[in-house]
């Protein structure tokens, strides 16, 4: 794992006079989807490499060891061995990114993967998920319990109603704690860009979760509404570049919720591409959040392969 | 009713779609096209295949694809109404000075270049999406100027050079990529601007992956041009962004309005007071605001100043394929042997036949400019006579020097003027109205003289009245909105003040005809030079004692004198932004040759007489029409 952010002192006047015009974004965003397609065999390897973003998620009511168990070999060995052995990548070692659970589940998650013979991180959710409406006491309390539990990376909430209301500097306190109490665990911002109300609100809430010291930055819960979506995207990827170009820390960027497809997810990484270069898409700097995507991406390499659509049934359950 | 055979010129670089903007309505009114394309793609080749099959109707569309060279010969074809002619300055200035006097009626519509202003409470990132939609893309059609305000230009410089690192060029079927290419004469251009402006200081930014073969050109970004080099005042050529500073918003108008294009421009602000009073004060076509390159059939878009005065689109679009019903046919006034070097240059001096007798006459009246009647620079004045030959009275003679006084008078007075709103404008005219009415018996005697029964002088100057507080009321409110198809977002249509119109009475209905010039000129906002009718100019400085007291200084100014050769003077005259003319055939074929130099709008009258007194040719709306130009807001909504 790459070293930590340390984060920045607090300066308002990064975020004092940014003005987001969101019809304009939202113009870039149809564009990105129009102008880059990928074809053939490098669309091929573009899924595999799409493969070792995800952080391979399962965060419902009725989660228990089982699934969880599942989920993990899943990450393991996310493509069937003969595809891949078709494709000569079956020795390149691909894995998912991460494999993401709820607090409880973090041990029966660790256990698994260890059962597995894989040392993929296992990233807790925390503070309050999803909607982060608890008293800070217990948000960092959940934080540290995790951390304990073995979670290597964090992914916190941040309080929306600090956002809604204009609290920055409260807003960087809190996130800050929250950095403090993870320790050396990485840590994951969710900003919940859906309830965030404007695009404007989204960088600033982007710029102030990275001067306080977040590794990542996250679109969103997969809770919400409107989850993530690419005017939302542009925005924050371009709170990275700059934040970038005032303090030379890389910070991540982590799309979560309704990413499903895998041509969807072959335009996430040319966006990521296009606003921040080729040195972001690596896991270290960049994941998708999703659970069925893989499913519909193996099923794309199936076809790749074959030259036939498979059924869902024909691939190995997540 | 619809105009007639449309000939049609178009430029190689236009794509199929800009094509059909301007092929369908045509045929949507009822005309036929005889379209004339460059050979160098193969979009014509598609065009002919799809009027070939237009079954039913053989021979609406005719596709000729030919070199630039057969332009005059289809201009100038016998059976053409109309000739409109996309593509560049030079070409566009010389058939309009090659079809002065034919019957076909010439549209242009010139240039391709654009604007951009980004000030400082815009979206930075957004705007330089914006420059690459408009200069480093497909569909952009030329180069773009790009003003951005002094306090973030370290800032955007930084994000275009970012952004055009990113930029993917190569062929269009490759699918992954940005821009293509446009032929080599396009890329001759190109590299002759870069290369002279690197002579001259220019720093010249080049980036982006793109082939290095001949016909594609990598993006670039010019700065730090000098604006007085031979550079900065050509058009800008595809895909060069030339990149100036400005300190403030008001800086910025002068900049953007100081150059003589007027084809589209953006604005990008986040606060809505600037950007629409920027909007509002650029002299172009079509402004977006936080937008760039939007284009919708149903909104108008053309240009002003050198960009041409034709429309495609909207209602303007298929104002230019239609004539007022019931007008005939144009008929060619062409002279060959019209010497255009000497037409008007020299006034021909009457002497007098010999003493005058009878009583004294009143002294001369002078020129009516800037408010007030002053005497004429040639300090002579010449006898009106009046129908049984007796004098009439002595009006000054007007020179060039005269002309050029009132026509800086008329924009002196002119940003006043504009910015009245429609009523204070309705006031006055409706105040001059009334005064008309007041001199009643005076003017009605004096036409007496000139021959008109008094029941029908009296006539004339009820009519006359009535016209002005017609036009008064007329004076329509500032924009309405457009529906357009897929934006969130009013885009208004504007009718804004062409500027300083000069107008050539005729010499028949002296008053009525002069009235019935002034009222729509004035309602729309414009500021006048009138060349009253040169029979009996004595009316229109009757008139002129009322405007003196009622309207501004320099609102409309009256030069009597020899009409040919103040023709000459006004038409040749480069801030004169349209010109009526309504004398002799020869006149008209030198109005439309000279108009060649800054390409003002002309409407002429090759020497067919008008009814002044009916509604339709008096007071028609065809004077509203041509009284006014358009420009189109684009407004996208969001937050």
């Amino acid at each position: 794992m790459s070293a930590h952010n340390r984060g920045t002192e607090l300066d308002l006047s990064w975020i004092s006079k940014i003005q987001v015009n969101h019809p304009a974004v939202l113009r870039r965003a149809e564009q990105i989807q129009a102008r880059r397609t990928v074809k053939k065999e490098w669309q091929a390897a573009w899924l595999l490499k799409a493969v070792t973003f995800i952080d391979l998620t399962t965060l419902s009511g009725d989660d228990t060891s089982s699934n969880i168990q599942r989920l993990c070999y899943k990450a393991k060995y996310p493509i069937r061995e003969d595809l891949l052995k078709a494709l000569n990548m079956h020795d390149k070692g691909i894995t998912t990114a991460a494999v993401c659970v709820y607090p409880a589940r973090v041990c029966d998650a660790v256990k698994a993967l260890k059962a597995a013979g894989c040392n993929i991180p296992v990233a807790s959710v925390a503070t309050g998920f999803p909607a982060g409406q608890t008293h800070l006491k217990t948000r960092l309390e959940e934080i540290r319990l995790a951390v304990e539990d073995g979670a290597t990376e964090i992914d916190v909430v941040i309080n929306r109603s600090l956002v809604l209301t204009g609290q920055w500097e409260a807003l960087y306190d809190e996130i800050r704690q929250f950095r403090k109490a993870c320790g050396e665990a990485h840590l994951k911002t969710i900003l919940a860009t859906g309830e965030l109300g404007s695009l404007t609100n989204v960088y600033k809430a982007s710029m102030i979760a990275m001067m306080a010291g977040s590794d990542f930055i996250k679109t969103s819960t997969g809770k919400e509404t409107v989850n993530a979506t690419f005017p939302v995207a542009i925005v924050m990827l371009r709170a990275i570049r700059d934040f970038f170009w005032k303090t030379g820390n890389k910070i991540g960027f982590k799309p979560a919720g309704g990413i499903r497809s895998a041509k969807d997810s072959l335009a996430w990484l040319s966006l990521v591409k296009e606003e921040l270069g080729d040195e972001w898409l690596k896991p270290e700097l960049f994941r998708i959040g999703a659970s069925t995507l893989l499913s519909d991406i193996e099923r794309q390499i199936y076809h790749h392969v074959t030259g036939r659509y498979a059924a869902y049934h024909d691939l190995p359950m997540s | 009713m619809r105009t007639g055979v449309i000939g049609l010129i178009l430029p190689p670089t236009f794509s199929f779609l800009e094509m059909m903007w301007r092929i369908c309505p045509a045929l949507a009114v009822g005309c036929t096209v005889v379209a004339l394309v460059p050979p160098a793609s193969p979009t014509p080749l598609l065009l002919a295949q799809l009027s070939g099959e237009l079954g039913p109707f053989p021979g609406i569309l005719n596709v000729i694809s030919g070199s630039a060279s057969l332009v005059p010969v289809l201009a100038s074809q016998p059976g053409i109404q109309k000739v409109a002619f996309c593509g560049a300055l030079e070409e566009g200035r010389a058939l309009r000075r090659s079809l002065a006097g034919e019957c076909a009626e010439l549209g242009l519509a010139l240039g391709t270049e654009s604007l951009l202003l980004l000030t400082d409470t815009a979206d930075i990132d957004s705007a330089v999406e914006g420059v690459v939609d408009a200069a480093w893309s497909d569909r952009g059609p030329g180069g773009l100027r790009l003003l951005i305000q002094e306090s973030v230009w370290d800032e955007a410089m930084r994000r275009l050079q970012e952004r055009m690192g990113r930029l993917r060029s190569g062929r269009g079927l490759d699918g992954a990529v940005d821009m293509g290419a446009r032929g080599a004469a396009a890329c001759d251009l190109v590299q002759r601007f870069v290369r002279e402006a690197q002579s001259q200081g220019a720093q010249v930014l080049q980036a982006g992956d793109v082939p290095s073969e001949r016909p594609f050109y990598p993006p670039t970004l010019v700065s730090n041009l000098p604006p007085a080099s031979p550079c900065a005042q050509v058009e800008v050529p595809w895909p060069v962004v030339v990149a100036s500073p400005f300190r403030t918003a008001k800086e910025a108008l002068l900049v953007a309005n100081g150059t003589p294009r007027g084809g589209s421009a953006s604005v990008w602000s986040e606060r809505l007071g600037q950007a629409l009073e920027l909007g509002y004060g650029l002299q172009v076509g079509t402004v977006w605001i936080n937008a760039h390159g939007l284009r919708d059939p149903s909104v108008p878009t053309g240009g002003c100043k050198e960009s041409g005065c034709s429309w495609h689109g909207g209602p303007d679009g298929l104002y230019e394929y239609l004539r007022p019903s019931g007008t005939p046919a144009r008929l060619s006034c062409l002279s060959k042997n019209l010497n255009y070097d000497t037409f008007g240059l020299a006034v021909p001096s009457t002497l007098p036949a010999g003493p005058e007798i009878g009583p004294s006459p009143a002294p001369p009246y002078g020129l009516f400019i800037g408010g007030r009647f002053q005497a004429p620079g040639a300090r002579s004045s010449k006898p009106i006579r009046d129908s049984s030959g007796n004098l009439h009275g002595y009006v000054a003679e007007g020179g060039a020097k005269d002309i050029r006084g009132a026509v800086e008078a008329a924009h002196q007075a002119f940003p006043g003027w504009a910015g009245q709103s429609p009523g204070a404008r309705a006031a006055l005219l409706w105040a001059l109205a009334a005064a008309l009415e007041r001199r009643k018996s005076t003017l009605a005697s004096r036409l007496e003289r000139q021959g008109v029964e008094l029941k029908a002088a009296e006539a004339e100057v009820e009519l006359s009245a009535r016209r002005l507080r017609a036009w008064g009321a007329r004076v329509q409110a500032q924009g309405h909105t457009l529906q357009v198809a897929g934006l969130r977002g009013p885009v208004l249509r504007l009718r804004e003040p062409l500027g300083v119109l000069a107008v050539v009475c005729p010499d028949e209905w002296p008053l009525l005809a002069f009235v019935s010039l002034l009222a729509p000129a004035l309602a729309y906002g414009n500021t006048v030079v009138t060349v009253p009718s040169a029979a009996c100019p004595l009316l229109a400085l009757e008139v002129c004692q009322d405007m003196a007291t009622l309207f501004p200084a320099g609102l409309a100014n009256v030069v009597t004198g020899d009409r040919d050769h103040l023709t000459r003077c006004l038409a040749l005259h480069q801030d004169v932004q349209a010109m009526w003319y309504f004398g002799s055939a020869q006149g008209s074929q030198f109005v439309e040759w000279a108009s060649a130099g800054n390409l003002k709008p002309v409407w002429a009258s090759r020497g067919c007489p008008r009814a002044w007194d009916q509604e339709a040719e008096g007071a028609g709306p065809e004077l509203g029409l041509r009284a006014a130009r358009t420009k189109a807001l684009w407004l996208p909504m969001g937050d």
